[in-house]
């Protein structure tokens, strides 16, 4: 009986397009919905969270000096082989890396350099725009990686932005905190 | 001297219309990509000019500079013949098509259409057929599969649709004892045929939606299976005159929607000018089209010739009985 007339109610339904009503009204109503576009190089741009592995950078202890030991276990690990490290000997007798490059090209951002480092000297960071014209800039030595911003504080927000074409292409940004991206999202 | 004045009027009127025409598809496509965006939850073009306005101004030129390309095994005559034969017709029409009654400039009355047909309306439906032979030659003369079947559908689909348009307006030509698109809009003065003639509206606005090739019944250039149908190998310029050809043609049911079953310029309740009454009635249906585009999906091509052939054609068939019984 009840199927009958739920036979009888979609027909119904039919007759006046209620199907196709449903759907206009559904398409009205995210037309009036905030866009989740996030305008990224010319407004706004993602703060990603502390586990982001970004590019990597080098740490130092207390007194300023390199933490790598140049052991070279993150060149072992590292599946794609491009960590290279050459140690010395430096005047207080520690063992540190003469020469320590990444070739981010061919780096695929595993993480497991981070991971196998027992001297926690290397770590994926924050940064993730460094794009180039030329694969030879992206292998990257000791003094630039320790130069690399570290991991990210705050994250998982969207703050406003600006392009910056003058020199390279960077997206500058001033501001620490954003606002939460998913809020954006319509749930229903 | 007086004969100069009305042949420079008349050329003046259809230089302007022409120029309006060929222009107003730039604005529409910013709209419509702006309303695909909105939809979507994006935000449509954003990067040139003001939320971008300048965009279709990059895409003309674009369009402009890009390389006319003609595949090699094709009919090259019939192959640059298409693109004109679907831009003319849409054109053409709008000689008949009134948008008010008359407005005085400099102590002139001047009446707001090129020509006042006593057959306007057999007019407009006559020329707006020939526009599917552009898209016929245009599918056939480029000898690429995906392109002839999108002719072949365009030829099913005008059959099954054209039939049901004609029939439609019938009861709107009965109410009105005219042909003339200025008396039916006249006799609208105090009730508009919605009112009458539900039915009709909706068999006619159905087979617009066909007429326009717009979703839900753009078979004849399906992105999804056919490439992009009957233009697939069009580009540059040529492939631009097929999309203002489209975007006109959206205009003109849109504008026929309102002039046949809206009261064209006659206002309710809110006195504004007439033509603004006419323009914002004419903006609304060109929104529904693009609201529609992005809510529905395609119809199957069987779907089309059953819905054309199974539902519009009796209704309208019966829309006419009732009107007679009724009316007369
Ligand atoms: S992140 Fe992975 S691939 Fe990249 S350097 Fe470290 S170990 Fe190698
Ligand atoms: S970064 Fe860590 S794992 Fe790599 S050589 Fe230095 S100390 Fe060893």
């Amino acid at each position: 009986m009840s199927r009958a007339r739920n036979t009888i109610g979609t027909w119904i339904g039919w007759t006046f397009f209620a199907d196709l009503a449903s759907g206009l009204s559904l398409t009205f109503g995210y037309m009036f919905s905030r866009p989740v576009t996030m305008q990224y190089p010319d407004k706004e741009k993602w703060l990603p969270y502390s586990r982001y592995r970004g590019h990597h950078f080098l740490k130092r202890d207390e007194e300023g000096e390199i933490k790598c030991v140049a052991c070279e276990l993150c060149a072992r690990i590292c599946p794609c082989y491009c960590i290279e490290v050459i140690p010395y000997e430096d005047e207080k007798g520690n063992r540190r890396p003469a020469k320590f490059e990444i070739d981010t090209a061919r780096c695929l951002f595993c993480g497991l350099c981070e991971d196998a480092c027992p001297a926690d000297a290397i770590a994926l960071g924050q940064q993730y725009e460094f794009s180039s014209f030329s694969s030879r800039d992206l292998v990257i030595g000791r003094d630039d990686l320790l130069a690399k911003p570290g991991k990210a504080a705050t994250g998982g927000g969207v703050v406003s932005a600006r392009l910056n074409t003058k020199k390279d292409v960077l997206v500058e940004t001033n501001e620490r905190q954003g606002y939460n991206w998913w809020r954006n999202i319509r749930r229903r | 001297m007086e004969l100069i004045v009305a042949l420079g009027l008349i050329v003046f009127k259809v230089a302007l219309l022409i120029a309006i025409l060929l222009l107003l598809p730039l604005p529409l496509t910013w709209v419509e990509r702006k309303i695909a965006g909105h939809i979507q939850q994006r935000m449509g073009p954003m990067r040139v000019g003001w939320h971008g306005l300048l965009q279709p101004v990059a895409d003309g030129i674009k369009l402009l500079t890009k390389e006319d390309h003609i595949p090699a095994e094709a009919d090259r005559f019939l192959f640059k013949l298409a693109p004109i034969l679907a831009l003319a017709p849409p054109f053409v029409v709008f000689v008949a098509i009134p948008f008010g009654e008359t407005v005085s400039v400099l102590n002139a009355e001047i009446t707001l259409y090129v020509s006042n047909m006593n057959v306007a309306l057999l007019f407009v439906f006559a020329v707006i057929g020939l526009e599917v032979y552009g898209v016929i030659f245009g599918g056939w003369a480029a000898n690429s599969k995906y392109a002839v079947l999108g002719s072949l559908r365009t030829c099913a689909q005008m059959i099954s649709y054209e039939i049901p348009m004609g029939f439609a307006v019938i009861g709107v030509v009965m109410l009105a004892q005219s042909m003339s698109l200025l008396e039916i809009v006249r006799a609208q003065a105090d009730v508009w045929n919605i009112v009458y003639q539900p039915i009709g509206f909706f068999v006619f606005f159905v087979a617009g939606l066909a007429e326009a090739q717009r979703i839900p019944f753009d078979l004849a250039e399906a992105e999804g299976d056919l490439g992009a149908g009957f233009h697939t190998e069009y580009s540059g310029i040529r492939f631009a005159f097929f999309m203002i050809s489209e975007y006109v043609i959206m205009l003109l049911v849109s504008v026929l929607a309102v002039i046949l079953f809206f009261g064209g310029w006659n206002g309710v309740l809110i006195p504004l000018p007439p033509l603004l009454w006419f323009l914002l009635k004419v903006a609304f249906f060109v929104y529904l089209f693009m609201w529609f585009r992005f809510t529905f999906p395609r119809y199957r091509y069987d779907q089309l010739m059953a819905i054309g052939w199974k539902v519009l054609l009796p209704l309208s068939m019966a829309n006419i009985i009732i009107t007679g019984i009724i009316f007369s």
